[in-house]
């Protein structure tokens, strides 16, 4: 028996606008907090500035995976609605 | 009072604990507050091996060979602990390590206390009429109120010169019209004919035109006295009701502790308000709903609706108290900034980020409970199964962790971005208003920032909604799901 349907149908443009929002400010806020703890541990380890940079870089890939992620999840939704309307 | 009572114990122990820890180590130090964890840690320990040793003595297997060998096993595990104890009083302050052992009994003693008092007679009576109820707990925050400062407060000595700091950085404001406000002021007594910087639109907000009175009567001369750096603090929002009561009273303490918890004191107005609607709204229901029932009703299925679009129907009744709750509360903080004498909580970074950490800790605390606590540190690691996946545990690790981070960071930087901005563009075009006029020295300007505030209702609603949107978004993510391409794996979180 199938289930019965969920109330996508009326928020499916909100929820897509939703998720492709979180975008922009996850790859402008990920490099920055991998910047600020690399430069705290550099702070307290005397490093400067190799963790700072190394946190940079990590920052910027935990920003592209979120958007991968994210961008999935769009996909994923997107591929659901196209096959709920045919 | 059984087993499930010292879970509960524990685990509240842990959650306030683990808050305390944090407080104190932020304004104690680093030592104080790893002592007092440490502290609540072993007492903790030494009570599940109290509890372990006493099922196992007492219990419906005590005298048989396993229950021997755990009661065996319990006692020398307390042996150590104790051991370790004495190692955690030396090397750790011994006062903040006994504080943190004593917290377990504590939380013990206080939950008995509120059992007991739940179940008594007087409590009913209390709870039976909200209005009782409500008495009763004003009577408990006032005590507080004159309690708290009393037991923990600053001595006066300490207090005064923070408080005469206050007063002369409020004189100051005052005395050289730093505040919009008080420039056009000025103008109008003929202080200051060209008002450039005054942004305040006289007219359409009378807290202005009181600030200004201020202003420009008694301490006009002391503007020529203070110093140009002290004044040059950029542009300012419409001055609120706190902000008036504290240039009103410069040199009382009260009014500069109003004046720096402005926004955490809106925050609790408009939770206030809300609560007292929700209240009314729900007293009397009845299957044929008045105007103000009908309008709770439809906002409360408009939010289910749009949340159950979101995060499916399925989780739908588990998430939309929390998120809903949320929605509506972002949603009224920013409109409360659009009404004279008020301002917006939400133009705050604290508020914004305390909203945001609020729901990056019920994120992780959904995370937790639907992976499982190994499930969640697996999620976190990547999801290691290959010999490769397990070598890049410690690349995955800091990446996962900074991604989580970002999350309530762009959050609350996005909310407060957009309120702040809302509430300056405003303030702009209010300024822009007044030097249109500021020929005919009246004492208002042009109302240009009118159409704003229209456009201010709209980005208002938008911004709580994304709020919402984004929350609910984050949990989504961290609840597990089967994929129709990976049918066959096991559930997993993004």
């Amino acid at each position: 028996m199938p289930e019965p349907r969920e109330p996508k149908d009326r928020y499916s443009a909100l929820r897509a606008g939703g998720l492709l929002l979180a975008i922009p400010t996850l790859l402008i806020v990920a490099p920055l907090v991998g910047f600020f703890l690399g430069s705290q541990l550099d702070r307290w380890l005397k490093t400067s500035p190799w963790f700072g940079i190394l946190g940079l870089g990590l920052g910027f890939a935990a920003a592209g995976r979120e958007t991968y992620l994210i961008y999935r999840r769009y996909q994923h939704d997107a591929a659901e609605e196209r096959s709920r309307r045919r | 009072m059984g087993l499930e009572f010292l879970t509960r114990v524990r685990r509240s122990t842990i959650l306030a604990g683990a808050a305390a820890a944090l407080v104190f180590t932020t304004y104690a130090g680093l030592r104080p507050g790893l002592a007092w964890g440490l502290g609540i840690a072993w007492s903790l320990v030494n009570l599940s091996l109290l509890q372990a040793l006493v099922v196992a003595l007492t219990g419906r297997e005590r005298g048989s060979r396993p229950a021997v060998k755990r009661a065996v096993t319990a006692a020398v595990a307390m042996l150590a602990l104790f051991g370790a104890g004495g190692m955690l009083l030396v090397t750790l302050p011994p006062l903040w390590t006994l504080a943190g052992f004593l917290v377990p009994l504590l939380v013990l003693v206080l939950k008995a206390a509120s059992m007991l008092l739940l179940r008594s007679r007087v409590w009913r009576w209390l709870v039976a009429s909200p209005w009782r109820a409500s008495v009763a707990l004003l009577a408990v925050v006032v005590a507080a109120w004159w309690a708290v400062p009393a037991l923990f407060g600053r001595p006066a000595s300490a207090s005064a010169p923070r408080a005469a700091a206050g007063a002369r950085a409020l004189d100051h404001a005052l005395a050289a019209g730093s505040n919009p406000a008080q420039t056009s002021g000025s103008a109008n007594s003929g202080g200051n004919p060209a008002p450039s910087s005054g942004p305040a639109n006289a007219g359409a907000n009378p807290a202005q035109t009181a600030g200004s009175a201020r202003a420009s009567e008694p301490s006009a001369p002391a503007a020529s006295k203070v110093p140009e750096t002290e004044t040059s603090q950029g542009p300012e929002k419409f001055p609120n009701a706190i902000t008036v009561v504290s240039r009103a009273n410069p040199h009382a303490e009260w009014a500069h502790v109003l004046h720096q918890y402005e926004a955490v004191i809106f925050a609790w107005f408009v939770g206030l308000l809300l609560s007292v609607f929700a209240f009314l709204a729900t007293r009397k229901p009845q299957m044929i709903p008045g105007p103000l029932q009908n309008l709770v009703e439809g906002l409360v299925e408009y939010l289910h609706g749009f949340i159950a679009g979101i995060i499916g129907k399925r989780h739908a009744n588990r998430f939309v108290p929390f998120l809903g709750t949320l929605g509506i509360y972002i949603w009224a903080m920013n409109l409360i900034g659009l009404i004279p004498f008020m301002d917006s909580p939400t133009s705050s970074l604290n508020i914004t980020f305390a909203l945001a950490i609020v729901v990056f800790l019920y994120a992780q605390y959904v995370g937790i409970r639907s992976l499982g606590p190994v499930g969640y540190i697996d999620h976190f690691m990547g999801q290691p199964r290959t010999l490769i996946g397990w070598g890049l545990v410690p690349l995955m690790l800091p990446i996962h962790v900074m991604g989580e981070l970002a999350k309530p960071i762009s959050l609350s930087c996005r909310l407060f971005g957009n309120i702040f901005g809302e509430d300056m563009l405003l303030v702009a075009f209010a300024t822009l208003g007044i030097s249109v006029l500021a020929w005919s020295h009246l004492p208002f300007g042009l109302p240009l920032q009118v159409p704003f505030l229209l456009l201010a209702l709209l980005t208002s609603t938008l911004q709580a909604l994304v709020f919402m949107v984004l929350s609910t978004i984050y949990i989504l993510l961290m609840l597990p799901h089967d994929e129709h391409e990976h049918e066959g794996e096991a559930q997993h979180a993004h």
